[in-house]
């Protein structure tokens, strides 16, 4: 669906990405780890296509990045950014329709109602339609975003990709779950999930594969047991992990460092 | 699909509604701009007028005043203020949109304070240097000065903003402050060159008048201000996904940069042209977005020809306050706009932070 | 469109009124010098209002404003249903006036030049406007100005510089190709201001260069400005001869900057404030000053 071959993004004449190449596939969950300023969020902004690189090519469906006609694109890759501020006071309910603007040339625009009612109901946020989005909590804003993109994807024909920045980060541990079964259901139908994710225990419940960055480089890419091995993470992050019970991960915090 | 969720999403319905009330409060301020005014006129030279207007039947002697007042004084003046009370509304409303800020408005990009200094120019070097100019132009020096003026400050501020292909908000925001306090400088100079009599009338010209309108200017100001207002109530979705900030209106298939362009010429030639045959009028373009929006929500598709519609309104209104409530004298009209509308302005926003 | 029919069809005669036989019945009167003009030549009663800058005689001061004269209120003016409106050519802006006479207003332009002919003049042109016979008047008040001339040739001209305003620090003061110049010259003195038309801020040291011996101002600026002391304590004034002549010549602005029918009176009071010790011809007493 999107692949990075071989991208390196600069700037200020520091490498934040080094010849990182991935292909995120249709069906699956691919979560991206690693340390802070590791590159994880350049990475999914450069497969968003609003990060230019310096080398390398991304492509989406084969064709590179900067082919696609930006409102063809929109109607089968949606991103979630860690952050969305307003220009101007709306309601929930209109931020997500904002998520039907490439569709309203399309006969998809018919079922503009229902895409949008629909993506509410699947992100949570159905009751926050008529609140002033100023007004809802982090968690409650990062979900109506979370709808926003379900509902752009609403339609499409093609295998639709949705990017995820740290969806979960001000989501309460309830939120999280509901958001990373959303995600796994997503995966389910077709939908290629790439997810920024700090928290190593969710993206070991969610992935099917899971990408590890360390200093903007691709540092290893494969299934949950291979990506996140705990030599592998205390090579990352500086602290030993060590496995519990039903398959999570603890990071020992009273540990020195290397 | 939710009972909350129809109540709360603009619907075609909601915008066929609101959208024609615009339309008649318009053409009802236009009605009354042309039936009222200082100098009276009475319903038989108003209908002897009309029937005079459409050739049914020629004007008598006796009526001769009142078609001039209606035809020659105040029609091209009300048609004027509705061009130019749109252009400002909509140009103001899409500077806001784009630069997802509430302070911006038309002077923001440097339009006025370019327009401004040149017309002060054209006001303080007609006898000398444009004086070949003015002989040839005449009552056209002026407006065209102050239109190549406003074009050219917005041109260059575009330019300054523009790093590598890339208009980023805050490097326009800070062009446009540059350009304009180089405007301001440059204005400065001038006014000092200039005599006591075109300090006054440099005074006058800033605080804006509609006195000047003629038939003659019309078509101009109808191509030159009507089609980019219009062309700005077309970027209505764009301007709605940047509401989400840039990098979300592109992942919503807007092209950013693109949109920006068209959007700063378009405001810029429909300010430039305003200012250009009425002086600066502040207000108009900063506060009717605010009014729309506090009406109906941030959705540009309402807000747009709200705004230019409203903002038609408020200027055809405020001009026939100006010319009525100091007569035989007249108030500069960016003075009535100001003195209209911030009161009111400020109201709305206290009664809708007391609700809130 | 109505507006092009009348600009074809000469709406001028037909908003004149039926009273345009004799002289017109509602005047109104555009620059200072204008009025003064129609009140000496027996139109007073037919003025039904002024601009701002006609300031004499009393009876005009106690008429309807149209306003400023540089900013015209095109409907106002036609709602006073005047039959003449004499418009000094420096009335404003052009727009307006261009749709005062699309609209077939009553205009008559008036010349203003600041010399004796150029009073003469405008007095002839006005009273053409008024359909009177203003020859007397007009050579009455060039005689009375050609009077003084050879007087005023032999006088030591006196360094002054005629100060506009000074609220704001710098004296606002007068280069050449103003009314204040042009009267200056004609009563004994030199512009000291020389390089530059129009009002212009001075400074400090551009005043101590040229060295005025006496300034002029209005006698409402000086008041507002707190007297002769508060003007000469001007940096840019304390560093000149005047500071210690303390030769400050207050003057009625409208009535010695106007150039209208009292120009000659003016003429000789500014020469007499100019030069104390010259003899001046007495000028006839005239029904107008």
């Amino acid at each position: 669906m999107i692949e990075a071959d071989g991208i390196t993004v600069r700037a200020g004449g520091r490498a934040l990405l080094e010849g990182v190449s991935l292909a995120l596939r249709p069906g699956e969950v691919l979560a991206v780890v690693g340390p802070n300023g590791a590159g994880k969020s350049t990475l999914l902004r450069a497969l968003a296509g609003d990060q230019a690189v310096a080398a390398g090519q991304v492509r989406v469906e084969g064709r590179a990045l900067r082919a696609w006609r930006p409102g063809e694109l929109a109607r089968r890759r949606a991103v979630v950014s860690q952050q969305v501020a307003l220009g101007f006071p709306m309601r929930a309910a209109e931020v997500v329709a904002l998520a039907r603007l490439p569709w309203h040339t399309t006969a998809q625009a018919g079922r503009d109602a229902a895409a949008i009612a629909l993506a509410m109901e699947q992100a949570g946020v159905a009751h926050l339609a008529g609140r002033a989005y100023r007004t809802l909590s982090g968690g409650e804003r990062q979900r109506v975003q979370v709808a926003r993109a379900l509902a752009q994807l609403d339609g499409a024909a093609a295998p639709a990709a949705l990017l995820l920045d740290e969806p979960t980060a001000s989501l309460d541990a309830g939120h999280r779950g509901q958001l990373l079964r959303l995600l796994r259901r997503l995966a389910a139908q077709g939908v290629a999930v790439l997810v920024v994710l700090h928290d190593l225990n969710e993206a070991a419940f969610v992935a099917d594969r899971v990408a590890m960055l360390i200093d903007g480089r691709l540092a290893v890419l494969g299934g949950v047991a291979e990506a996140l091995e705990p030599g592998l993470l205390q090579d990352a992050y500086g602290l030993p992990f060590r496995s519990v019970a039903g398959g999570g991960l603890l990071p020992d915090f009273g540990a020195a460092g290397r | 699909m939710s009972v909350a969720l129809t109540a709360v999403l603009p619907r075609a319905r909601a915008r066929v509604a609101v959208l024609p009330l615009g339309v008649a409060l318009l053409a009802a301020a236009m009605l009354a701009g042309v039936l009222l005014g200082p100098a009276h006129v009475s319903a038989a030279g108003l209908w002897a007028s009309i029937l005079d207007a459409l050739g049914i039947a020629p004007l008598p002697a006796e009526h001769v005043r009142d078609a001039a007042v209606l035809g020659v004084v105040r029609a091209p003046r009300v048609l004027m203020a509705a061009l130019v009370g749109a252009g400002l509304g909509a140009a103001g409303a899409a500077m806001q949109g784009l630069f997802r800020n509430p302070l911006a408005d038309p002077g923001l990009i440097g339009v006025s304070g370019g327009a401004a200094l040149a017309a002060v120019g054209a006001i303080v070097l007609s006898g000398s240097l444009f004086g070949a100019a003015a002989g040839v132009m005449g009552l056209w020096l002026l407006p065209a000065a102050a239109f190549v003026g406003g074009l050219g400050a917005t041109a260059l501020m575009a330019r300054l903003g523009t790093v590598q292909g890339v208009a980023g908000v805050a490097t326009l925001l800070l062009a446009g402050v540059a350009v304009n306090a180089l405007a301001g400088a440059l204005t400065g100079l001038l006014v000092f060159m200039a005599d006591d009599r075109q300090v006054r009338d440099i005074t006058f010209w800033t605080l804006g008048s509609l006195a000047g309108s003629r038939w003659a200017q019309l078509p101009v100001v109808a191509v030159l201000v009507g089609l980019p207002t219009l062309a700005l109530c077309a970027l209505a979705r764009p301007l709605n996904a940047l509401l989400l900030g840039e990098a979300e209106a592109f992942h919503l298939g807007i092209r950013v940069e693109v949109v920006k362009r068209v959007a700063l010429v378009l405001a810029a030639v429909a300010v430039a042209s305003g200012v250009a045959f009425t002086g600066l009028i502040g207000f108009v373009g900063l506060v009717v977005p605010h009014l729309v929006r506090l009406g109906f929500g941030a959705d540009h598709r309402l807000v747009m020809p709200g705004a230019a519609l409203l903002g038609g309104t408020l200027l055809v209104l405020a001009d026939l306050l100006a010319r009525s409530l100091a007569a035989p004298a007249e108030l500069p009209v960016g003075v009535v706009t100001a003195l209209l509308g911030a009161p009111f302005f400020l109201w709305l926003l206290r009664s809708r932070a007391g609700a809130a | 469109m109505i507006g092009r029919r009348l600009l074809l069809g000469g709406g001028a005669a037909a908003l004149a009124g039926p009273l345009r036989a004799a002289m017109p019945a509602r005047i109104v009167a555009v620059g200072g010098a204008v009025t003064e003009c129609a009140f000496a030549l027996g139109a007073g009663g037919h003025v039904i209002a002024v601009d701002s800058t006609s300031r004499f005689p009393a009876a005009a001061r106690a008429l309807p404003q149209i306003g400023y004269m540089r900013a015209l209120a095109p409907e106002g003016l036609i709602a006073l249903h005047p039959d003449l409106l004499l418009l000094s050519e420096e009335a404003g802006p052009p727009q307006a006036v261009a749709v005062l006479r699309a609209a077939g207003a009553p205009i008559r332009a008036i010349p203003e030049v600041p010399t004796g002919e150029g009073v003469a003049a405008k007095i002839r042109a006005v009273a053409a406007a008024l359909d009177v016979d203003g020859a007397a008047v007009a050579e009455a008040v060039l005689a009375d100005w050609r009077a003084l001339d050879a007087r005023v040739a032999a006088l030591r001209p006196v360094r002054a510089i005629f100060v506009l305003s000074a609220a704001r620090g710098a004296p606002v003061v007068s280069g050449g190709h103003t009314q204040a110049a042009a009267m200056l010259g004609a009563c004994g003195a030199e512009n000291a201001v020389t390089g530059f038309n129009g009002y212009r801020p001075l400074s400090a040291e551009a005043a101590a260069r040229l060295a005025p011996e006496a300034v002029v101002i209005m006698d409402h600026v000086l008041a507002e400005l707190g007297g002769v002391d508060a003007l000469l304590g001007i940096p840019a004034l304390a560093v000149t001869p005047v500071a210690r002549s303390r030769r400050v010549l207050p003057i009625d602005g409208s009535y010695v900057l106007s150039f209208g029918p009292r120009a000659a009176q003016a003429r000789r009071d500014l020469t007499r404030l100019l030069h104390p010790d010259a003899t001046l011809p007495d000028l006839p007493a005239r029904a107008w000053t």
